[in-house]
């Protein structure tokens, strides 16, 4: 008794594989990314990255005594394409991570991009990730290759660095201001 | 800032509809186990394509002129280089790519002869089924025609059937309305609008009004803002 319920808020972190959604997360969490992972199988996955997200990553951000701020991280792999249903629904916003150093990545990304913006509108911002490598493609280019216009942000970004993950996030709350 | 790739996960209309953007000026090296290529770029247009032996060939000459020297090509030879080899260069499928920026120096009379957005037009008729799912990937999309749309169209040297698909789009009718209004097959429209896209001729539907899934007030999201601020 006397114990608030938190309300819980929603940010889906979204993006294909190995973009670096896990650790955009972790980045900024309070808690250690409660992660669902499994070992990667499939050819052309294991050489990537040993792990995967199979159901999805959450990291928590405590607002207040009432809110809390939960960052969901989806599976990268569209055969785990049902999970992205689960967790737009109720979304307070979209942050959609590319890894800017493999073009393969950009046309999954915009498949990822086509499903929200089909099903679950929220705002939406784009993360072009591993901006720290020399191979990385410029945002403006990552733009005209996911076919957005300027007004949606497209942001340079580094998973690993806290004030580049916050800059994303600040992003995506600004996008969302105008909509209240 | 790098762009670089496999042709096989980001084709040529993925490339060129990049350098078309921003009007790019440079030199795009395509690179397989039997041929490498230097395609010359003026303004997002290929201007000239040079086979080499080897990729460092291609950084020797600074000015253009120098280039066509080295090969035994008159301005007026241009065109009829870049069309003999033009199809030897967008028959490669698989192998590396990477565009070097800015580096070579074009005097003022030599303009592009070919429009980028004809080539683009071409290759998008022999897209495969997954190709263009990876754009046209769901039947409820929406695109409108950009605003030089007009002008655009006149450099595509578009089919009757894409002239048609094209006369659809209004930003209004999904893919898949379009494809029974029109009586087209899905392939060849989603073939038609991978292209329109990478020529700027139409652009994805906007947003008009965005959903929060979220009763957020002005006050909480300004505690969400400063909490992330202190993080």
């Amino acid at each position: 008794m006397g114990d608030k319920v938190q309300k819980q808020i929603k940010i889906v972190v979204a993006g294909p594989y190995a973009a670096g959604k896990t650790q955009f997360i972790n980045t900024v969490s309070e808690i250690e990314t409660v992660k669902t992972e499994a070992k990667t199988t499939k050819s052309g996955e294991k050489e990537v990255k040993s792990h995967t997200t199979v159901a999805m990553d959450f990291g928590k951000i405590t607002i207040d005594d009432e809110h809390v701020l939960y960052l969901f991280g989806t599976p990268g792999q569209s055969r785990f394409d049902f999970m992205w249903d689960i967790l737009g629904k109720g979304m307070l916003g979209l942050v959609v991570l590319v890894d800017s150093t493999d073009p393969s990545t950009f046309h999954e990304a915009r498949k990822i991009i086509n499903f929200f913006e089909s099903r679950y509108p929220a705002p939406f911002v784009v993360g072009c990730n591993k901006q720290d490598l020399e191979s990385a493609w410029d945002p403006e280019d990552i733009r005209t290759a996911l076919d957005l216009d300027e007004d949606v942000k497209v942001l340079p970004l580094v998973a690993l660095d806290k004030d580049s993950v916050k800059n994303v996030l600040l992003a995506l709350l600004e996008e969302i201001a105008k909509y209240i | 800032m790098a762009i670089a790739g496999n042709l096989e996960v980001f084709n040529f209309i993925d490339i060129f509809q990049i350098l078309k953007k921003d009007k790019k000026d440079g030199i795009l090296v395509v690179e397989n186990e039997d041929k490498k290529f230097a395609v010359y770029f003026k303004e997002g247009n290929i201007l000239y394509i040079r086979e080499v032996v080897k990729v460092f060939h291609i950084y020797l000459d600074v000015e253009f002129e120098q280039v066509l020297e080295k090969d035994g090509v008159s301005k007026e030879d241009l065109y009829r280089v870049l069309v003999a080899k033009l199809p030897l260069l967008l028959a490669v499928k698989k192998g590396k790519f990477s565009f070097t920026p800015g580096f070579i120096r074009y005097p003022p009379y030599i303009e592009p002869i070919i429009p980028i957005e004809k080539i683009i037009m071409y290759l998008s008729r022999q897209l495969t089924p997954e190709e263009v799912e990876r754009k046209i990937s769901d039947l409820n999309l929406i695109f409108e025609k950009s605003e030089n749309w007009r002008l655009i169209a006149e450099k595509a040297h578009l089919t009757d059937v894409e002239r048609k698909i094209l006369d659809y789009i209004d930003g209004e009718r999904t893919v898949k309305q379009i494809m029974e209004e029109a009586k087209v097959k899905q392939l060849t429209l989603q073939r038609a609008l991978y292209g329109f896209l990478a020529t700027g001729l139409i652009t994805r539907k906007k947003k008009v009004k965005r959903k929060i899934g979220f009763n957020l007030t002005k006050n909480l999201l300004r505690k969400i803002v400063e909490r992330i601020k202190g993080l």
